[in-house]
């Protein structure tokens, strides 16, 4: 039994193929068996006791498990038993679901696990054993951890503690990693490759390696953020977005055209269907009102015409009598009838005085009676022959007189016969042609009124009405969306000098946050550089000297001494005796003093607490960075959104002033156009009438002309008929005269005759009278005055006659004259009233005529232009792809009237397509190109499919629009630029965690080189020297991670401004981000050539060797497997194996435990000479190291073991284990 | 001269590989750094001196819309000649291209598939894709296939995807439209011996 603790035995029950094997193991171990007989299973086995990780024994993924390849039944067991000072104790392994461990306190016995019948027991009889015997059996440990810490003798369970093999250190788990390497890698070659990787395997867990997926990962996220940011920020991808915005626009406007005209087409054509048969009736209710107005109109213009026949009769008759009367009155005056009438009216006094002027006579003539009548017969047969001749001649003249009267009369008569035919002829003619007249002038003036009414009629009234009306709206609601854009345009200003003034708090917070840590780190690192530039020189200032000559000197000149003097290396300090404890001389009460002093631990400790301070000023400012970024975003998002919506909005409403803008001029044109569609039906209206009227001026201007000449010449006829007559007249009176004036020449002669006679009487009688005395005088007197009285009587019945007639005319006619005149006016007048109705009556029958021949036309029009529409809808619309695209709109629209006509629509709509069909090419062009530029897995994620359908494309460029809204670019270059940050700041993070470790390498190497130095080689002069040192790493992805992690330090944290291009991008900013980039990039491209999956520790340094094996030496380098032979190889790996796991251990170990052996286990050492390996067992004695070897045969090599064990294939393919009978020769 | 002496971009070597055997360089390829091969040469430094050093040896640097590509100064009749029957083949493939309810312009990502099918379902795709005349693949898929084949080649289209077969549209197809675009074709009237069925001008 040794006094020290090891493991002294491994017992395998039912493990894999044996059944049972007891294996010492307190020394030097070897196993001797063919290959595949199980050597190296229970060399794992035994490794499993050190490392206790089934995962880490070597055994190939395609292997079984250790679990299930040793623990195949319930009572297989591993027992490791583990000799200490005073008595054994030892471990069972067991499988229970998992492995599992239990210690007992006592040394092995098989007696504890097997039957009489050398069965193996159950673990709950074996437990059940051992509490029996009063055996202590601690509980199921369930993890290898905890099994570890008991064996390494860290736990602290006091019950668990005494179970250990050694007292590790905190570093203990580098023994079970050591003994675990030199078993795995003893089959290759040696290469300082592989000790590097054992001295940083031992150094490391598996987390502390870079790995270089994750940063690759971490560099592609970034690459590829920053090359769709570069490729978005380019020009040409600028102006790709700028097309496509204003494709979208254009493409979304003609969309948003062609849905509208299809929903008019729709209301159009359901409006069509449904009012035709309405159109119809409408048109013939129209026309039948026509006619019933036509009807009316006539009734009461014939009625009226009647009536103003009657009228007319009635002034032609009073016409007539009026005249006739005045022409009788000028007749009589021409007559001087009122002279005649004032004599007539004497008439009966002249004839008074005639009486008495007879009586007179009588009585003068009384006393000559006989004489008086003698003589008074004579003259009165004078002169009744005179009378008698007179009558004669008279009667004559009289004939001849009314002879000719007669034939005057006759003429006259002829002539007002003729006169009369003439002028009723010409009055038939002038009738004939006024009547014409009449008629035209009606014809005229009603065409007049219709002009009138042409006039004052509105064409197209209801449409320019609603048209009037439509502008008025699309002109309120313009002025409605002007002013709300303005207001939404300064919500857009106000909202983006917010979100600026926010970004630039933001920017700021950051820059003063970022220069006070950078400022605070710096004052930490001069600090650093302080304790560090102490802990240098110490070794050779006077802290060192105090270190080396002073006991407990903290407790004595620590209290007193400047802390700047003990850091000088000039004061050159000596060790004086006398002056011990004194200060030149003078002795100090210390006690109450405070001590001055530090050891190196607090100044390491110092170091590490400024180290610590400095992470945790990156770290807070990592995170007030990733809070400003944040607050950035937040800002972004709350602005950017609000922004975008209304930049959104401002864009709505701007597209649609444009369409109003457009739509009023169209309206506009529209209104100009119905507004001259009305011109030109009023001037086409009044051309027509014009045309008649022209041609009615015309006609009624030869009409007048006809009339004149019709009175012209009859004027003249009758002059010539008055002339003849007067002629005629003028003749017969002539000759009437003459023959008149030939009877008076010869009544004259005769009259004087007889008065020549007479007076011979007379003048007898006087003288007979006078003879009797009569006064002849005073009887002639009174003669003469019956003469003229007579005489004026006789001119008074001449007129006698016509004054009658005049008296009659004058009573019957010329006094009723008045009446006559006023009967006659107001006849004229109610003629007029007549007319003057009929005129207003036909006015108001044409303007109503007209009006519905309007409406028919109109609905007469309507009804074609629907006809028309549907046709050419069905024939040369309904096929087309464009209803196809537009049927829903077209189908689901409700029946309205629009003011367009479907065949416009179809065709505008057909027109439109195709220009659709250009825009939208063009448009998905824009958004293919602008697609493309990125990567198919972008960021932004900015992809169209192929087969993208309209609505894909309009959201593609809808998103785009948000994104510019919302400054998504914005957002998206502060993450990439607090990702280049991040992924710089781990990286840097991971290099120098890893960097760190590289003391300790360095430490273990220096213990490597020293325990090299140490091996007593002289002895066999075998090997003369191994030196082994230290090199910088030629890793080109290490080289590169270190860089950047020097550029991080260099730079700080922050250097994420002038990543890109934009405003804030200032040259110094923008070079060092460069940079950044660039190292970033590199680094990705050398991480994909190398293909290497992480760095580890063994990657940061370059390990070389140089062994001198008799006269050959390696001179420094890499690989150690061309020294010499086989065995030597092995042997220095071997070597080099025992040092490496000498200084873990020691390194590992607790100080105060130092009793105790452990195992180092290299297969295969067959090659090796019996020399060598005798030297080899001794060189690992000496570091309190057991060898346990693997030989494939014996070939006396076994007789340097401490123990043999042979290995054998028996029946049912069990192996036996067996000890071979050897002796060793040393041990 | 030595290439030092241009102070050349690294890439050098790497861009008249590409060029040199008659592929574009575009801006929107991702394929073996392509577009990174478009921003060295589109620098205008580097471009002044991979001109300079490109004509020593008889290459000229033809700049398109986003793509670069070489031109051999005075090239021999038999190599134009060759060149055009290569874009006489094009005509058809551009025809069916343009002829996709999606037509196919730069950027345009698709996969062989989807043109089949279209072509499948579409009388006059189906017929446009069996008229060109250079394929013999059985099926309108594989006959795709080939076609995209060909362009990758050419460099006019690039395989983004192997797994999923997406190809997309180079910049380079700009060059391809203009010279189809260019080519005005005659019919052969008869009267002529010598009657052209192309006309490149």
């Amino acid at each position: 039994m040794e006094n020290c603790r090891i493991l002294n035995r491994i017992v395998e029950i039912n493990i894999s193929n044996v059944k049972y094997a007891d294996i010492e193991l307190s020394g030097n171990t070897c196993f001797v068996g063919t290959n595949n007989f199980g050597k190296t299973s229970l060399q794992r086995a035994i490794l499993f006791f050190y490392s206790a990780n089934s995962r880490g024994l070597g055994i190939s993924p395609s292997q079984k498990p250790f679990e299930e390849h040793y623990f195949r039944y319930e009572n297989s067991y591993i027992v490791y038993e583990i000799a200490t000072e005073d008595k054994p104790f030892f471990v069972i392994v067991y499988r229970h679901n998992k492995l599992v461990f239990r210690f007992v306190d006592a040394p092995y016995s098989p007696d504890f696990f097997f039957t009489a019948n050398d069965e193996a027991m159950k673990i709950k009889e074996i437990i059940s054993n051992f509490e029996k015997r009063g055996i202590y059996i601690s509980n199921q440990i369930d993890t290898f951890e905890r099994y570890r810490n008991i064996i390494y003798g860290t736990e602290t369970d006091k019950q668990l503690s005494k179970f250990h093999l050694l007292k590790g250190n905190e570093k203990y788990q580098n023994i079970p990693k050591s003994i675990t390497n030199v078993f795995l890698s003893s089959k290759s070659s040696v290469d300082s490759r592989f000790i590097k990787d054992f001295i940083a395997n031992s150094l490391t867990t598996e987390s502390s390696s870079i790995k270089l997926e994750q940063v690759e990962r971490q560099l592609r996220q970034f690459n590829e953020k920053y090359s769709d940011i570069e490729m978005y920020l380019r020009k040409e991808s600028q102006q790709l977005i700028e097309m496509i915005d204003k494709k979208y626009d254009q493409v979304h406007m003609l969309k948003g055209a062609q849905m509208e005209m299809a929903d008019k087409l729709g209301s159009s054509l359901r409006f069509a269907e449904t009012q035709n048969e309405a159109i119809r009736e409408s048109a013939k209710k129209k026309e039948e009102e026509l006619e019933v107005l036509e009807a009316e109109h006539d009734a009461q213009k014939e009625h009226i015409e009647s009536k103003q026949n009657e009228f007319r009769e009635e002034i032609g008759y009073y016409d007539r009598t009026i005249r006739d009367a005045n022409k009788k009155l000028k007749e009589y005056k021409e007559k001087n009838i009122e002279q005649a009438v004032e004599k007539n009216a004497d008439r009966e006094k002249l004839q008074v005085e005639l009486n008495i002027a007879r009586r007179e006579y009588e009585s003068l003539t009384s006393n000559v009676a006989s004489i008086e009548l003698k003589y008074s017969s004579l003259i009165e047969q004078l002169r009744n022959d005179k009378s008698a001749y007179i009558n004669k001649i008279n009667s004559r003249t009289g004939e001849v007189f009314n002879h000719y009267n007669e034939l005057q009369l006759l003429q006259k008569n002829e002539y007002n016969k003729r006169d009369a035919e003439l002028k009723q002829k010409r009055e038939e003619s002038l009738n004939e042609v006024n009547a014409e007249v009449t008629a035209k002038q009606i014809e005229f003036n009603e065409l007049k009124s219709e002009e009138k009414v042409i006039r004052n009629t509105r064409f197209y009234e209801q449409e320019i009405r609603n048209l009037e009306s439509e502008l008025a709206e699309l002109r309120a609601v313009n002025y409605k969306n002007k002013s709300e854009r303005a207001i939404k345009q300064n919500m857009v200003q106000t909202l983006q000098r917010e979100w600026e003034a926010l970004e630039l708090k933001l920017k700021s917070s950051l820059s003063n946050r970022v220069n006070q840590t950078n400022n605070e780190i710096i004052k930490i690192r001069n600090e650093i550089k302080e304790i560090e530039g102490k802990l240098d020189v110490q070794h050779d200032a006077f802290y060192g000297f105090l270190e080396k000559n002073v006991k407990n000197w903290h407790q004595t000149i620590g209290k007193v001494v400047n802390e700047k003097l003990l850091f000088r290396t000039d004061i050159a300090p000596e060790l004086k005796q006398e002056a011990a404890d004194t200060l030149y001389g003078i002795s100090l009460n210390l006690e109450p003093l405070e001590m001055v002093s530090k050891s190196i631990e607090e100044y390491q400790f110092d170091k590490n607490e400024r180290l610590a301070q400095i992470r945790d000023l990156e770290e807070s400012l990592n995170q007030f960075q990733t809070a400003n970024n944040e607050e950035k975003m937040l800002a972004a998002d709350k602005y950017g959104k609000q922004l975008g919506e209304l930049k959104e909005d401002v864009k709505v409403l701007a597209y649609s002033l444009e369409l109003a803008e457009k739509r009023e001029q169209k309206l506009n044109h529209e209104f100009e156009d119905w507004n001259n569609r009305a011109g030109k039906e009023v001037e086409e209206s009044l051309s027509g009438n014009r045309q008649r009227l022209n041609l009615l001026e015309e006609e009624l201007s030869i009409l007048s002309k006809k009339k004149n000449l019709v009175l012209s010449d009859f004027t003249h006829q009758l002059e010539k008929l008055k002339v003849y007559s007067d002629e005629r007249l003028s003749e017969l009176k002539g000759k009437q005269e003459t023959e008149i004036s030939e009877l008076e020449v010869d009544k004259k002669n005769h009259v004087k005759e007889f008065e020549n006679k007479e007076e011979e009487l007379v003048k007898e009688k006087d003288s007979n009278f006078k003879s009797k005395g009569v006064d002849a005088k005073q009887l002639k007197n009174v003669e003469a005055r019956m003469k003229e009285l007579q005489e004026a009587l006789k001119e008074i019945e001449q007129y006698s006659q016509i004054i009658h007639d005049y008296l009659k005319d004058k009573r019957e006619t010329f006094d009723k004259l008045p009446d006559l005149i006023q009967k006659k006016e107001e006849y004229m007048k109610s003629n007029a009233d007549l007319h003057a109705q009929l005129e207003e009556s036909t006015r108001k029958y044409n303007m109503k005529r007209m009006e519905l021949n309007k409406q028919k036309r109109a609905l007469d029009e309507e009804l074609i232009d629907y006809n028309n529409g549907i046709n050419f809808y069905s024939n040369n619309f309904r096929d087309t792809p464009v209803y196809t695209k537009y049927s829903d709109i077209i189908e689901r629209a409700e029946s309205k009237r629009t003011n367009y006509h479907i065949m416009d629509l179809c065709t505008q709509m057909l027109k439109n397509d195709s220009h659709f069909s250009e825009e939208y090419g063009a448009f998905q062009r824009f958004v293919n190109e602008f697609a493309g530029k990125f990567r198919f897995d972008n960021h932004f994620n900015f992809v169209i499919r192929n087969d993208a359908s309209q609505g894909e494309y309009e959201r593609f460029a809808q998103n785009l629009r948000s994104f510019i809204n919302e400054n998504k670019i914005e957002l998206s270059v502060a993450e990439t630029a607090t990702q280049i940050g991040l992924v710089t700041d781990s990286i840097a993070t991971k290099v120098k965690e890893l960097s760190g470790q590289k003391d300790k390498i360095q430490h273990i190497i220096s213990l490597i080189a020293e325990d090299f130095k140490k091996a007593e080689f002289e002895e066999s002069k075998l090997i003369e020297f191994i030196k082994i040192r230290l090199e910088e790493s030629d890793n080109k992805v290490y080289k590169l991670l270190k860089r950047i992690q020097e550029f991080r330090e260099e730079n700080g944290l922050v250097y994420n401004e002038g990543l890109f291009n934009t405003d804030f991008a200032t040259g110094q900013k923008r070079e060092i981000s460069t940079r950044a980039v660039k190292l970033l990039d590199q680094l990705r491209t050398a991480i994909k050539e190398q293909e290497q999956e992480e760095i580890r520790l063994q990657d940061l340094f370059e390990l070389k060797f140089n062994i001198k094996e008799g006269m050959n030496e390696t001179g420094w380098t890499h690989k150690i497997d061309s020294i010499g032979s086989t065995g030597t190889d092995i042997l220095v790996k071997a070597i080099i194996y025992i040092t490496l796991l000498h200084v873990f251990i020691k390194e590992s170990s607790h100080r105060s435990s130092k009793d105790f052996k452990v195992h180092c286990i290299i297969d295969e050492v067959g090659q090796i000479s019996a020399h060598y390996l005798r030297e080899l067992l001794r060189f690992a004695k000496n570091r309190n190291i057991m060898m346990i070897n693997g030989l494939p045969n014996k070939s006396g090599l076994e007789s340097h073991y401490k123990y043999t064990y042979q290995f054998r294939r028996e029946e049912g393919n069990n192996v036996r284990i067996f000890p071979s009978i050897v002796t060793e020769v040393e041990a | 001269m030595l290439a030092e002496d241009f102070s050349l971009p690294k890439q050098t070597h790497e861009i008249f590989a590409v060029m040199a055997r008659g592929n574009f360089i575009s801006s929107n390829g991702s394929r073996d750094g392509m577009n990174r091969l478009y921003d060295v040469i589109n620098n205008p430094d580097n471009f002044d001196r991979l001109q300079a050093y490109f004509n020593v040896i008889r290459y000229n640097i033809e700049r398109g819309n986003n793509f670069f590509y070489f031109s051999k100064l005075h090239e021999p009749n038999s190599d134009l000649e060759k060149k055009l029957e290569r874009f006489e083949r094009y005509i058809d493939i551009i025809d069916l291209f343009a002829s996709m309810d999606n037509k196919i312009t730069i950027g345009s990502r698709f996969r062989p598939g989807e043109i089949a099918e279209e072509c499948n379902a579409n009388v006059r795709l189906k017929q446009k894709l069996q008229k060109i005349p250079l394929y013999r693949s059985e099926t309108l898929h594989n006959k795709v296939r080939e076609i995209c084949e060909l362009m990758s080649r050419d460099s006019y289209l690039e395989l983004e995807d192997e797994k999923t077969e997406s190809y997309k549209v180079l910049d380079s197809y700009t060059y391809l439209l203009d010279v189809v675009n260019a080519v005005a074709i005659y019919e052969d009237t008869g009267n002529t011996d010598n009657a052209q069925g192309l006309i490149y001008n």
